[in-house]
C-alpha cells in the first residue's frame, strides 16, 4: 500500500526476508560499506574482518544445532577440522608426505561442506538418540577421537607437530594467491580472501534467515521447547535432529575450508578441545537462537584481542607494565563475559541489540 | 472416516498396572468423554493412543491401522492430533508460529529447500499461512497471534494448544483436560468450541475432563475409568445413575 509502507497487506510480504524498507536499506547500506572497506581498511583489519566472516558462518552452524534444534554439540570445531582437510587434500599442493589435488575451489568448497554433513549424519544414529548432558559427553568424546584422527592420519593431515598446506585459491581455473590485476587496480591475495568471504557470509546469513521462517527452521524450535509436543505434531524428531547436526556440519565445513587460506597452513593441534568451546562461547555471547547472534558473537570474539590492544594503545600503557601477559589478561575477560553475558543477558549482544533497536523506535517515549 | 478401537489393552510400568484390560471404542464423527478420579489412567489412555507409550498387552487400532506399535509422529500423520493436560506449547515462540508448526504435515519440503527458500517453499508456505490464519480465526486469537506463548494467560494458551492440533487437520482430535483451571466463563468458551469443532469441522473427539457439568452436557457417549479398570460406558444420562459410578467418582449430590 502506498504511503504506508509498514502496513502488511500480504503474507508473503510478511514473511520476506527484509519486512520493511527500513530493514532492507539497513542490509544494502551494511553489505556496501562492507564491500567498501576491502579497499580501504588496513590490512590488519582486512585480516580480522575476514576471520570475524568466516568464524560467523561456522558459529551460524552451531546455533543451527543448539540455538534452534536446542541440541548440545561440543564437537564443532572437529566437524571444522573436517571441512578443512577435505579442502586441504582436495585443493592443497601434494608434498613428500601429504597428498594433494590442487582441484578448483569450485570443487574444494562445496564437498568441504558435504563431507563434514555426512560425518555428521554418520554420527547421527548415536546423537539423535541422546539430550542433554548425555549428548555433551557423546560430542566431547567426538572431539577427542577427532584430534585423535586428525594426528595419525600423516598422509591427509602431515600429522601432528607438523601440519599441513591448506587448499590453494583457484577459482575458475586461475590461481588467485599472489593477487589478481583488474584492470588498472590490482587486488592482493588478503583483499580476495576478504571478498570471497564476506560473500559467503551473506549468502549463509541469508540461507539461515531463509530456515527460521521456513517448515524446517520451526521444526528445530519446536524440538527444543518440548520434545515431546514436537513428536506429537507429526515431526519426525529423529529426522529433524539428523538433518540439523548435517546442516550444522555443513556450515562449519564451509567455514573449515576457508578460514586456513588466510594462514596457508593448518597444523593438526589446532582442532582441540578449546577450539570447539569457542564457538559454543560465541554462540552464547552473541545470542543462541537468533539470525544476527552469532554475527555479533563471531565479530566480538574476533575483535577483542584488537580492541584490547587498541585500548592499551590509546592509554599508553605499555605491556611490560602489566602483572599478566596479554593473552592471560584477554582470556580472563572474554570468561569473565561469558559469565556475565550468562547471568544478566541470556540473549546476548543480540538481546542488547534488540532493547536498544526498540528504544530508539519509541524515543523520546519510554514504550 | 475411521474409528478408533482399544483392544483388551493393558499397560504396566514395572510393578504398576496402570490400565487393565481396557477395551472400547470411538466411532466416527462421535463425541467421547473419558472420566475418572485422579491416576484412573485417563491421560495414559491418550499416551497409547498417540504413541507416548506402548501397551504391555492388546492392540490400538485406528480403522485399518494397528497403531500400537507406531512413533508418535506417524499416529499424527495417521490423522490423530492431541493436546496435553499441562500445556505443552512452545513457549519461546508466537502463537503463530505455534499454529505453523501444527501445519507441519501439509508442508512436503526438506530442510535444503527450506534453506533457499525455493519457489516451491513460499508456495507451501503460504498454504500454510492460510491454514493458521483460518483457524485463528475461528478460535478468536487474532489480537495474540503475534505474542509470545509465555506471556499469555492461561485460558488463551489452552486455547492456542487446540489450535496447534487442529492445523494438524486431524479426524480424530484427543483434547485432555481442555477446561482445567478454568472459571466457569472460559469453560463456557471451551465447551462452545469443542461443540463447533465437532459439529462444523466434522471430527472425532475424546475428551478428559474432570467439569462433570460440561462433559455430562457435551458428551455423546461417557466412559468411567477407575484405577486402570472400565468401570462403564454409555450415554451421559445413564452414567450419572450408575451405583458404581456414584460411588467411585462422582458421589451423593
Amino acid at each position: 500500500m502506498r504511503g504506508r509502507p509498514n502496513l502488511y497487506t500480504d503474507y508473503n510480504k510478511e514473511s520476506a526476508i527484509f519486512s520493511n524498507n527500513t530493514q532492507k536499506s539497513w542490509f544494502f547500506i551494511m553489505v556496501a560499506f562492507s564491500f567498501s572497506l576491502c579497499f580501504t581498511a588496513s590490512e590488519y583489519w582486512i585480516y580480522l574482518l575476514t576471520s570475524s566472516f568466516l568464524m560467523s558462518i561456522a558459529a551460524w552452524g552451531l546455533n543451527i544445532v543448539s540455538g534452534f534444534a536446542g541440541q548440545i554439540n561440543l564437537a564443532h570445531g572437529f566437524f571444522v577440522g573436517i571441512g578443512t582437510y577435505t579442502s586441504a587434500v582436495l585443493g592443497g599442493i601434494a608434498g613428500a608426505n601429504v597428498i594433494g589435488f590442487e582441484l578448483d575451489m569450485l570443487i574444494w568448497l562445496p564437498v568441504a561442506g558435504i563431507t563434514a554433513a555426512i560425518v555428521g549424519l554418520i554420527i547421527a544414529p548415536i546423537t539423535v538418540r541422546l539430550k542433554g548432558l548425555n549428548l555433551g559427553l557423546v560430542t566431547l568424546a567426538l572431539v577427542f577421537i577427532g584430534s585423535h584422527l586428525f594426528s595419525n592420519f600423516k598422509s591427509l593431515t602431515g600429522g601432528a607437530g607438523l601440519g599441513r598446506k591448506v587448499a590453494r585459491l583457484k577459482l575458475f581455473g586461475i590461481y588467485l594467491e599472489n593477487g589478481y590485476q583488474i584492470g588498472d587496480y590490482f587486488l592482493e591475495k588478503n583483499q580476495i580472501l576478504y571478498l570471497l568471504s564476506l560473500t559467503l557470509c551473506i549468502l549463509c546469513g541469508l540461507g539461515i534467515k531463509n530456515l527460521v521462517r521456513s517448515r524446517a527452521g520451526r521444526a528445530y524450535s519446536a524440538i527444543r521447547d518440548g520434545d515431546i509436543a514436537a513428536e506429537a505434531i507429526g515431526i519426525n524428531i529423529f529426522r529433524y535432529k539428523a538433518s540439523a547436526f548435517a546442516l550444522s556440519s555443513f556450515f562449519g565445513g564451509i567455514s573449515g575450508a576457508m578460514f586456513f587460506t588466510v594462514s596457508g597452513g593448518v597444523e593438526p593441534g589446532t582442532f582441540n578441545l578449546l577450539y570447539s568451546i569457542v564457538f559454543v562461547a560465541i554462540v552464547v555471547i552473541g545470542g543462541a537462537g537468533t539470525v544476527l547472534g552469532p554475527l555479533f558473537g563471531a565479530f566480538f570474539y574476533t575483535m577483542f584481542p584488537a580492541i584490547i590492544q587498541l585500548l592499551l594503545h590509546v592509554f599508553e600503557i605499555g605491556e611490560q607494565s602489566l602483572p599478566l601477559n596479554l593473552g592471560q589478561i584477554e582470556r580472563i575477560l572474554f570468561g569473565l563475559f561469558i559469565i556475565s553475558f550468562l547471568i544478566f543477558e541470556p540473549r546476548g549482544l543480540w538481546g542488547i541489540w534488540f532493547r536498544l533497536r526498540n528504544y530508539f523506535k519509541a524515543w523520546p517515549f519510554s514504550y | 472416516m475411521s474409528s478408533l478401537k482399544f483392544d483388551n489393552v493393558t499397560l504396566k510400568f514395572g510393578g504398576i498396572t496402570a490400565l487393565n484390560n481396557v477395551s472400547f471404542e470411538v466411532k466416527p464423527k462421535s463425541l467421547y468423554a473419558i472420566i475418572g478420579p485422579n491416576g484412573a489412567g485417563k491421560t495414559s489412555i491418550f499416551n497409547c493412543i498417540s504413541g507416548i507409550y506402548r501397551p504391555t498387552e492388546g492392540d490400538v487400532s485406528f480403522g485399518e491401522n494397528n497403531i500400537k506399535d507406531l512413533r508418535p509422529d506417524q499416529v499424527a500423520d495417521l490423522g490423530i492430533a492431541r493436546t496435553f493436560q499441562n500445556i505443552e506449547l512452545f513457549e519461546n515462540m508466537t502463537v503463530l508460529d505455534n499454529i505453523l508448526i501444527g501445519a507441519h504435515r501439509h508442508l512436503n519440503y526438506g530442510p535444503i529447500s527450506s534453506l533457499l527458500y525455493t519457489k516451491k517453499t513460499r508456495k507451501s508456505e503460504l498454504a500454510a499461512r492460510k491454514i493458521a490464519e483460518e483457524i485463528i480465526d475461528f478460535l478468536e486469537i487474532e489480537q495474540f497471534r503475534y505474542s509470545y506463548i509465555l506471556s499469555l494467560p492461561y485460558g488463551v494458551q489452552k486455547r492456542v494448544e487446540i489450535g496447534r492440533a487442529l492445523a494438524l487437520n486431524p479426524e480424530v482430535l484427543l483434547l485432555d483436560e481442555p477446561a482445567a483451571g478454568m472459571n466457569n466463563e472460559e469453560t463456557e468458551d471451551i465447551a462452545r468450541f469443542i461443540i463447533d469443532i465437532h459439529e462444523e469441522m466434522g471430527k472425532t473427539i475424546i475428551l478428559v475432563d474432570h467439569d462433570m457439568n460440561m462433559v455430562m452436557d457435551i458428551a455423546e457417549e461417557v466412559m468411567v475409568l477407575n484405577f486402570g479398570e472400565k468401570l462403564a460406558e454409555g450415554r451421559p444420562e445413564e452414567i450419572v445413575k450408575d451405583s458404581k459410578v456414584i460411588d467411585a467418582y462422582l458421589g451423593v449430590s
